[in-house]
């Protein structure tokens, strides 16, 4: 019972972890853009950019499935080089990714235009390069809300049930997160171990936020913010 | 002007929220959507029937029969049969239930949520294994399933809860070959889903029912029957029907002899002539 009912959980961990790290690579300079520059394509790029929050997840898990399966060019692409998207733990981090991405973005992107532009402004006047600006101006200042972003796209990945569903299968061992464990439990009849599954997935989700919670009244109280 | 617009807006909104909050409380209970579309008669309610997913073709056409013939209106709903039971067991209201295998049905009796007497073996499934017409792929048997290198994600339905599902896995473990697999294995929610996984195109081949197999659309090659125990396909009413006289001539019509001549068309083997283990 215990290997077999943990893997669901590690599986769901290991990848509402790498969807929040892609998310912040992607995101962060996404939010950036979005926040500080005066591009006139701002708010159709940031409306693009919410579909997948707007959209139903078994709607966006079709959507990606016929983007990124083997009828398609990417699809095709991806299979002839022996590493198929669809059905495989790359198709889950893809969609997991694409589905939570949104949220960091919106609360990053908040918290970098809240910042003073008095700010930003005395930095470039002391002649710092707008780079410079990113990382000793901007994070610094914007940090609590791109923590916050943060939180939700773990939130977010880590539950995410139709849109990896539908993307990867649930293919134990490789694709089977916790949601989907659940949710085939519950389909068997099987409500004890469906039961003792939610259970678990509601405690780790709550440890691993207050964790983060934690870390973040730390830091802000180390830079005495 | 701003006030103005102010204004506007603000009433705009309030009206919306009261026609939202006063539709909602007047909206009459509704039944669930259903696959089917009928012309509601007011006076006789619709048979509410709850069907294995791999009887999708064979019981429409019953239903379009047996409604042509009786004048009562049929709802078919079409799930894996596992999770239909489940269902059923929380309180799912349906008239009938055709399940893909016996022990589904023994379940719902032993609480007490089958009407006494009405449990009746209808059908023996076939299962096979499918390829795509378009795909170029031709798979003689289970063990080209396991050594053809363009075999790289097979479909079945998902064996906890789908009987077709369960067949496949033992078929395979029969030929010793569910070990080689076991690994190209992609899992649909019942038999019909699994189709659609093979008609995505994104697996390989899948193992679903004779009985949903188009011959223009897959390539199906029947597994052996002995090597899976058999789909004892079982129809039952339900308790909690509140329609017992038209669920029962629509059982009657199911194992009579117009039901089984479409289950005949469309593979199923027929109470007379199963195999028995």
């Amino acid at each position: 019972m215990m290997i077999s009912e943990l893997m669901p959980l590690y599986l769901s961990l290991r990848l509402a972890l790498t969807a929040t790290f892609i998310g912040l690579l992607i995101g962060l300079p996404i939010a950036w853009f979005l926040g500080n520059t005066r591009w006139k394509g701002r708010e159709v790029l940031d409306s693009l950019i919410s579909i997948p929050m707007v959209l139903p997840p078994t709607v966006l898990g079709y959507y990606l499935l016929v983007i990124l399966g083997r009828n398609s060019w990417i699809g095709n692409l991806a299979e002839s080089l022996g590493t198929p998207l669809v059905f495989t733990t790359r198709g889950a981090i893809i969609a997991a990714t694409v589905v939570s991405i949104p949220f960091f973005i919106k609360t990053a992107r908040a918290a970098i235009e809240g910042i003073p532009s008095n700010l930003l402004d005395a930095a470039r006047v002391l002649g710092r390069t707008e780079l410079n600006i990113i990382f000793s101006v901007v994070i610094p200042n914007a940090w609590k809300g791109i923590a916050a972003g943060l939180v939700l796209m773990f939130a977010r990945a880590l539950g995410d049930f139709g849109t990896t569903l539908m993307v990867s299968g649930g293919i134990p061992g490789e694709t089977l997160t916790m949601p989907i464990a659940i949710y085939n439990a519950m389909l068997a009849g099987n409500q004890a171990a469906a039961n003792r599954l939610a259970l678990i997935m509601a405690g780790t989700a709550l440890l691993v936020l207050a964790l983060i919670n934690g870390l973040t009244r730390q830091v802000g109280r180390k830079r005495k913010r | 002007m701003f006030k103005i617009i102010n204004r506007i807006l603000s009433f705009v909104v309030l009206s919306l929220i009261s026609i939202f909050l006063i539709t909602a409380c007047a909206v009459p209970v509704q039944n669930t959507t259903q696959p089917e579309k009928q012309p509601t008669t007011l006076t006789i309610p619709k048979l509410r029937i709850a069907a294995a997913a791999d009887l999708t073709l064979a019981f429409k056409e019953i239903a379009t029969q047996f409604e042509q013939e009786t004048k009562i209106p049929t709802e078919i709903t079409f799930g894996s049969t596992g999770t239909t039971a489940m269902q059923i067991e929380n309180g799912a209201p349906y008239d009938v239930f055709a399940a893909a295998d016996v022990s589904y049905i023994d379940g719902l009796n032993k609480k007490g949520l089958i009407l006494a007497g009405t449990q009746q073996l209808y059908a023996q499934g076939r299962i096979g294994i499918a390829t795509l017409k378009e795909s170029n792929l031709s798979i003689k048997d289970s063990q080209d399933l396991a050594d053809n290198p363009s075999v790289k994600k097979i479909a079945i339905a998902e064996p906890s809860h789908a009987p077709y599902g369960k067949a496949a896995k033992q078929a395979l473990e029969y030929c010793n070959l569910w070990a080689k697999v076991e690994s190209k294995m992609v899992y649909g929610q019942n038999v019909q889903d699994t189709l659609a996984i093979l008609r995505s195109g994104n697996v390989d081949a899948a193992i679903i029912a004779l009985s949903i197999s188009k011959s223009d659309e897959v390539n199906f090659t029947l597994i052996d029957g002995s090597w899976h125990a058999p789909l004892n396909q079982t129809i039952a009413i339900l308790k909690a029907t509140k329609q017992e006289e038209n669920a029962r001539k629509f059982v009657a019509y199911v194992n009579g002899e117009k039901g089984r001549v479409v289950m005949k068309k469309y593979g199923f083997l027929l109470p007379s002539e199963f195999a028995k283990k």
